[in-house]
């Protein structure tokens, strides 16, 4: 007696293991293991505003274009010179010129030539047009891709709180590229 | 929004919509309008009704019919002796160039 096959996906189709690959990777370089932050629990608030009237904040880690700073193309190596050390914020009305190449994407995959895969700016504009959302605060923020989780969690995430707050955020879309 | 999800997880977060797509591709796919307001709209819906924090949501989109692609980041086992070193010195170079920024900064 036979059922029907059952036809299972394939067993390499899972979520990559990032930081198993990233660690190995280092290691046959010779680096030492990065540390990734890690936490047993996470803060939760709920949504406390209809999201048709919620003013809702972006918080990016794509960087402003630099003239000065080197190959930002989407085709270019990974770029030091493009990253950038401090909080910024842009109009949230606007059509920023913001680029990848300062961090470690996936190069052997994706080419970042459209910046709405990595920077749901004009998407958000839409819902807020559409009335889906309240609207965008007035700015959106970039956040340092810094490589010190003190200058991260002491310096950088605080003052992005501050200006989300500043502008009446009631929600915060956090999208690292 | 993202696509590394152990690395987000690991982290733990209060919502978060998960994307299997390569690095780069958080809000959806390239050029693709109707990919990426999908997946705004997860991330919309997750923020209105996520029960608890670390809720995960995992698109339902996928970047191509098979997960060959997921065999190419960063594969150290293709690399030469050679390509090691010469990524090696690459990334100290990197580094330096980076930490002269930041410093200036």
């Amino acid at each position: 007696m036979s059922g029907p096959t059952i036809q299972f996906a394939p067993e390499d189709d899972v979520p990559i293991r990032y930081m198993d690959r990233t660690r190995e990777y280092y290691q046959a370089l010779g680096f030492a293991p990065y540390r990734w932050a890690h936490f047993t629990d996470a803060p939760f608030t709920p949504l406390a505003v209809p999201l048709a009237r919620a003013r809702v904040a972006l918080i990016t880690t794509a960087a402003p274009f630099q003239p000065e700073a080197g190959d930002q193309g989407p085709r270019a190596p990974y770029n030091a010179s493009a990253k950038f050390y401090q909080v910024y914020s842009m109009p949230a009305d606007s059509k920023p010129d913001l680029r990848i190449s300062h961090v470690g994407y996936d190069r052997a995959n994706t080419v970042p030539e459209d910046l709405n895969a990595y920077v749901p700016l004009e998407r958000l504009q839409e819902a807020g047009a559409a009335g889906r959302i309240g609207g965008l605060t007035p700015r959106f923020h970039g956040a340092p891709t810094n490589r010190s989780h003190r200058v991260t969690v002491e310096t950088d995430a605080p003052e992005l709180l501050r200006r989300c707050r500043q502008d009446g955020a009631d929600a915060v879309v956090l999208v690292p590229s | 929004m993202g696509c590394a999800k152990d690395i987000v997880e690991h982290c733990g977060v209060p919502r978060f919509v998960w994307s299997d797509f390569p690095l780069g591709n958080s809000a959806g796919r390239p050029f693709d309008v109707e990919s990426q307001a999908r997946t705004l709209e997860l991330a919309l819906r997750l923020l209105e009704t996520a029960p608890a924090a670390r809720t995960t949501v995992a698109s339902p989109l996928r970047w191509a019919a098979d997960a060959t692609w997921k065999h190419r980041f960063l594969d150290v086992a293709k690399l030469s002796s050679e390509e090691i070193a010469e990524r090696r010195k690459e990334f100290d170079v990197v580094k330096a160039v980076a930490k002269a920024k930041r410093e200036g900064a």
